[in-house]
């Protein structure tokens, strides 16, 4: 496999000066082990690791917040101070290499009075009760106080808010009252994320975070990935919540709710439950939704195979537009379009490539089409009764449902997209012990999905599917012979921009499904596959860059896109806390279920060949395809008014 | 075809970028060229500039609000700026002010409905000795009071119909500085390079020279780190960003004594082979600009810089000046380095420290424009000839600024070592109540401890010295040096930007008569906090000041009557 210097997510950018240096790929060398001292606690660490490393190698616990494993060292909470021999002031520990031995002390009176006064001093400038905000009990500034016996407000508390809450995006709120200038935010949007919707405007103790111009979000550059929310150590910032809407559908007996849910909230929705990272509860959460009113639970991963299907229908015309009718417009590579952040960065930043992005809509609004189509036709429901909710690990998508052009049945195709915090308070609301719940099996007309389907909530889970997919429908045979148990390990991993080359050496006869698009697959014999897999919107700026410059993913077939680090399981509507950790142990759940699946290839779903045989007859990019499953797109730029 | 205003800011910012390159350490000098040109820096070309230089919008926006300089809305033709540090206020800036609001018709923060003028408080401008004073755009006013703010006013008005530019009237400055006077110029650089560069850093540590711009770290040592550290392009930083209120000997050397600071840059060069030099000029010292460059081109012709200095085959150093925008925090040196980079003035975690990893990630020296101009006569007369002045740790002779209650001030050299005391009577300050030494980040003497020395084994300092007379009120004084840190603050760590702002209000209260001593007791405990878990100097020193209060004067403090009471 070819990797590409990339935002790694093996390698956390823990150093402030390689911070924002998508550069140089990280260099294994031979550092040299130093001997520090800590609470009297002999350790040795390599050269240069933060005093906070340290002492978590010897099981210290020094509290942070300004610091996040994912972005680059702030240093400027002041929280994490701690003593260090021979230096007259305290150091931070998150921003302090260890660069000779030391001792450092972590409790001393001067850290703990220290530690105790910039509790007081955020405290001081933080407008909030905690009993009305929605990261009661999951704040973190909210457990320093506690953890540092904050009884009363030595340095005052404001009585009244400064600011206006600016509810103006569709996924995002932000109500600066509560912030407390940690700068995650910030450092988020542009290092993970190379948006920059947010930014620290002015200086001193006037200084706070705004958006361009003080604008509303929804008027600036965002990609309403969430990731800002993720990452937010108090409630300053929030998703949008609709939890009251779709109670409000629910005690409405003239309406016909449905919900469809996605792999990755399965994986991660128990943490909100007290659930190790990583536990799966998908059948369970069927119960949990079937008790609340839901009049049918589906498996988003149907569309997801349908997108496969679709996606790579496409994908095979544009190549074989391209590669045989030799038409040089042929815009490659293609990208996937199932990230509605991804899709809104490009459209914001790369304008140009539009044409580029796979025409198929995303899984979750492939399968809103349906539900107001071909499953209203089945029950005999008039799809203006029909209210389709999605569970989603995503705030983007809640801007993405209400995008105008994405209503093929005449009705929204998705009314409410909830994210995985809101369905567990949803849940929590309902009196429901999620852990303690039998198991339910998805309803009927669509039943269980596939394990391909499943794994899109993987980065490279949507290429692995498609490969499966394609490498079957040209060669014929199975992918196994191919790649053990179908498991294509070249698209896994964690890099941040990947690269993979899949030579197709023999080819088989031509599917019935197919047979109106290629005459044969003889034009594809010894052509090698290269396809790309980027997560995190930095990451995506970069290979969009590369490809600018005709670099290695300019040679690409197809790309897939995620906007989030880790993909939709690290998504910006999934519990908090998310870091590589828990995001790892998300992954392995989701690759777990596939592995489960008695059906793993998208093009071998059941309720997919249906769909073809009954509804969409004229086969994958078929005209009646095209109307309810594909969209098209809008280039936006960076100047907004 | 006509022009709208949007496409001329476009043809003036990409002419720009062609000129300043696009990169995004050219960001604060474009930003300064299009404020010169349309007088503001509008959203629009915030986000075309950002475009060019390709980096977001929002960070362009986050580096222009950070500096004062920079005019985010349409200002004044006049922008009139008055300083508001001690000096000033002592000698009758409040008055001054109140004549210019009534003038005006505006208040401070406001610009005149006809667009002429607009009014701001500034932080200091290195006036101190002719205080109060002010700056109409570049051009500096000292001596100020009512009457003559009114003259200058009418001026402006009739200057901006015959449109003659304006001349700014400053006086002399009382300034003592024997040893700089007796330089023979460049005599320092020739023996430079006669030796080897490393016999050079040699000299400069056995002379035992520390830095004057306050921190005083030892100079020699800092060469030595940066001569050792890898790296393509070192540079040598001259920090002229003079902002501690109450100094101006560093705007004292580079009117009169501009070569020997290029010369010691130049020297600093040769030793750790730096190729660049920059002089990060405050942006209040505009009127200097040109000077500067002229002392500069003559050095050029005279092949004191460019290519083969002084036909020394391979040694090519050049400098440049970098205009700063107007950010107190900025003298902090990797504070600096950030705004030279483009970035918001914020000092950086350490280490790496800027000998390691500087500007653009290469060995940097940052010295303090006295530094530069004192190694060059210690290297032209030699460590020993240093070292017999001064005391055991702190070797030579310092130059200092003083102003405030006394009747010579000026800029003075003079030897470490000497007392309080003996100050105060150079320079007619006898009888004062308490003496700042080392500006609003130093320490607040008073009287009954006049006996203490000015050393690094006492008091060690940088330049600034304010004199405090009997009558003066020290919540006033302290009242103003806060406002001052927080609004000087970069705002990034909690405890300097909120605690500042904590410390400032409890002085208010003190004022009032409504502080306990239970809360007395809470603001100096939390003062410690401040200096402890700050990450800069600036927080490290900002609450000295509410500890000397505490320390030194806290019955005057805790005897003010009830604000308000029957």
């Amino acid at each position: 496999m070819d990797t590409f210097p990339s935002n790694d997510e093996s390698q956390p950018a823990a150093d402030a000066a390689d911070a924002g240096n998508h550069e140089t790929a990280p260099v294994e060398t031979e550092v040299p082990l130093i001997a520090v001292t800590i609470d009297g606690i002999d350790v040795e660490v390599p050269y240069g690791t933060t005093i906070l490393d340290a002492a978590r190698r010897v099981g210290l616990r020094i509290p942070t917040l300004c610091h996040h494993d994912d972005l680059c060292t702030a240093g400027v909470c002041r929280i994490c101070v701690v003593a260090v021999e021979g230096m007259r002031t305290l150091q931070a520990a998150c921003a302090t290499p260890v660069t000779q031995p030391v001792k450092i002390q972590t409790n001393t009176p001067a850290v703990r009075t220290a530690r105790r006064h910039v509790v007081d001093l955020m405290l001081s400038n933080h407008y909030g009760d905690c009993t009305i905000c929605k990261r009661n009990n999951n704040c973190e500034l909210q457990s320093l106080a506690k953890e540092y016996g904050v009884d009363y407000y030595r340095f005052g508390h404001p009585t009244e808010p400064k600011y206006a809450i600016d509810r103006s995006s569709p996924s995002v709120v932000r109500d600066m009252n509560k912030c407390v200038l940690c700068r995650r935010c910030v450092r988020t949007c542009s290092e993970l994320q190379g948006v920059g919707a947010l930014l620290v405007k002015g200086r001193s103790v006037r200084s706070r975070i705004a958006t361009f111009g003080d604008k509303p979000l929804s008027s600036v550059v965002c990609v309403n990935c969430g990731q800002c929310i993720n990452r937010c150590p108090t409630g300053a910032l929030t998703e949008l919540d609709q939890t009251d809407e779709v109670w409000a559908m629910l005690d409405d007996p003239t309406k016909h709710v449905v919900i469809q849910t996605a792999p990755s909230p399965r994986a991660a929705i128990g943490e909100c439950f007290g659930l190790e990272a990583g536990s799966q509860v998908t059948y369970q959460l069927n119960t949990a939704l079937k008790r609340m009113g839901f009049d049918g639970v589906f498996d988003t991963n149907h569309t997801a195979d349908l997108t496969i299907l679709e996606e790579g229908t496409e994908l095979i015309i544009r190549l074989y537009q391209a590669l045989v009718q030799g038409d040089t417009d042929i815009a490659l590579p293609q990208f996937t379009s199932c990230s509605p952040g991804w899709v809104k960065y490009l459209e914001h930043f790369y304008p140009h490539a539009v044409p580029n992005l796979s025409s198929a809509k995303s899984p979750m609004q492939m399968f809103g089409a349906l539900l107001k189509t071909y499953y209203a036709d089945k029950k005999g429901i008039d799809p203006k009764d029909i209210v389709v909710v999605a569970l989603m690990p995503c705030t983007a998508k809640k801007f993405e449902c209400n995008r105008p052009e994405l209503c093929s049945s005449g009705f929204k195709d998705v009314d409410y997209a909830l994210t995985t915090r809101e369905l567990a308070k949803m849940v929590a609301e309902s009196g429901i012990d999620l852990p303690h719940l039998p198991d339910s099996p998805f309803d009927e007309p669509f039943g269980d999905g596939t394990g391909s389907g499943n794994i899109f909530g993987a980065t490279g889970g949507v290429m692995e599917a498609a490969l499966r997919t394609v490498i079957e429908v040209v060669t014929g045979k199975q992918v196994e012979n191919f790649f053990d148990h179908a498991n294509i390990l070249p698209v896994r991993g964690i890099e941040g921009a990947r690269m993979a080359e899949i030579p197709i050496s023999e080819v088989g006869p031509v599917p019935d499904l197919f047979k109106p698009l290629v005459p044969d697959w003889d034009w594809l014999r010894g052509v090698t596959l290269r396809v790309g897999i980027v997560h995190g919107s930095a990451n995506a700026k970069m290979v969009m860059e590369d490809i600018k410059a005709g670099g290695p993913f300019s040679k690409c077939h197809f790309i897939e896109f995620m906007a989030c680090p880790g993909g939709c399981l690290g998504g910006g509507g999934q519990p908090i806390p998310t870091d590589a950790a828990i995001r790892a142990k998300r992954s392995k759940a989701i690759y777990q279920i596939d592995s489960d699946f008695a059906i793993r290839k998208s093009h071998e779903n059941p309720v997919v060949l249906q769909l073809y045989r009954e509804f969409l007859t004229d086969g994958p990019c078929g005209h009646i395809a095209h109307h309810h499953l594909h969209t098209h797109y809008s280039p936006r730029g960076k100047f907004m008014s | 075809m006509l022009l709208t205003g949007q496409d001329k800011e476009k043809t003036l910012i990409s002419r720009l970028v062609k000129k300043h390159g696009r990169q995004q350490s050219s960001l604060i000098p474009i930003m300064q060229s299009v404020q010169a040109e349309c007088g503001f820096v509008s959203e629009f070309a915030m986000q075309y500039i950002a475009d060019l230089i390709g980096i977001s919008a929002s960070e362009v926006l986050g580096v222009a609000t950070f500096f004062h300089f920079i005019n985010k809305k349409p200002k004044g033709k006049f922008i009139i700026r008055l300083s508001r540090d001690m000096s000033s206020i002592m000698k009758g800036a409040k008055s001054v002010a109140r004549q210019l609001e009534n003038d005006l018709g505006i208040r401070f923060g406001e610009t005149t409905p006809d667009g002429m003028f607009t009014l701001e408080w500034t932080s200091c401008i290195g006036m101190n000795y002719q205080a109060p004073a002010m700056m109409v755009n570049n051009e500096v006013f000292s001596n100020l009071t009512p009457p003559r703010v009114h003259r200058v006013i009418e001026d402006c008005r009739q200057e901006f119909n015959a449109r003659r530019p304006t001349v700014g009237n400053v006086g002399e400055t009382y300034a003592n500085t024997l040893n700089y006077t007796n330089h023979e110029i460049n005599s320092g650089l020739q023996r430079a390079v006669s030796v080897s560069p490393s016999e050079v850093i040699a000299e400069l540590t056995v002379s035992g020279l520390r830095g004057r711009g306050g921190a005083g770290f030892p100079t020699g040592i800092k060469w030595n780190l940066a001569s050792k550290a890898k790296g393509d392009c070192k540079y040598i930083i001259c920090n002229a960003d003079e902002g501690e209120p109450g100094t101006f000997k560093d705007r004292i050397i580079l009117g009169k004594y501009a070569d020997m600071v290029f010369e010691g840059m130049t020297i600093a060069a040769y030793s750790i082979g730096a190729r660049e030099g920059v002089v990060y000029l405050r942006w209040e010292y505009t009127h200097l600009k040109p000077h500067l460059e002229a002392v500069l081109e003559a050095r050029r012709k005279s092949n004191l810089l460019g290519a083969d200095i002084l036909c020394q085959k391979g040694f090519c150093f050049d400098i440049r000046i970098h205009m700063g925008a107007g950010a107190y925090v900025c003298g902090e040196e990797t504070a600096l380095i950030e705004s030279l980079e483009g970035r918001r003035g914020e000092p950086r975690n350490r280490p790496p420290y800027p000998a390691e990893r500087g500007l653009h990630g290469q060995p940097t020296v940052v010295n303090n424009v006295e530094t530069l101009a004192t190694l060059s006569c210690i290297i032209s007369r030699g460590a020993k000839w240093f070292s017999s002045m001064g005391t055991e740790r702190s070797k030579g002779f310092k130059l200092f600024s003083v102003s405030g209650d006394c009747s010579r001030p000026g800029v003075y050299e003079l030897p470490w070592g000497i007392t309080v005391d003996q100050l105060l009577e150079t320079v007619g300050g006898q009888g004062a109540k308490a003496v700042q030494i080392g500006g609003y980040t130093g320490q607040l003497v008073p009287a009954r401890q006049f006996d203490r020395r000015l050393a690094y084994e006492d008091l060690g300092i940088g330049g600034s010295i304010i004199v405090y007379s009997a009558e003066r009120d020290m919540l006033e004084v302290a009242e103003n040096y806060l406002e001052f840190f927080v609004e000087e603050s970069c705002g990034q760590c909690t405890t300097c930007r909120v605690g500042n702002q904590k410390l400032l209000e409890g002085i208010r209260l003190l004022q009032q008569g409504k502080c306990s001593n239970r809360y007395l007791n809470d603001l100096i405990s939390l003062s410690e906090t401040v200096k402890l878990a700050s990450k800069c100097g600036l927080g490290q020193a900002s609450p000295n000041v509410v500890i000397a209060l505490n320390a030194h004067f806290k019955e005057e403090i805790m005897a003010r009557p009830i604000l308000g009471a029957a």
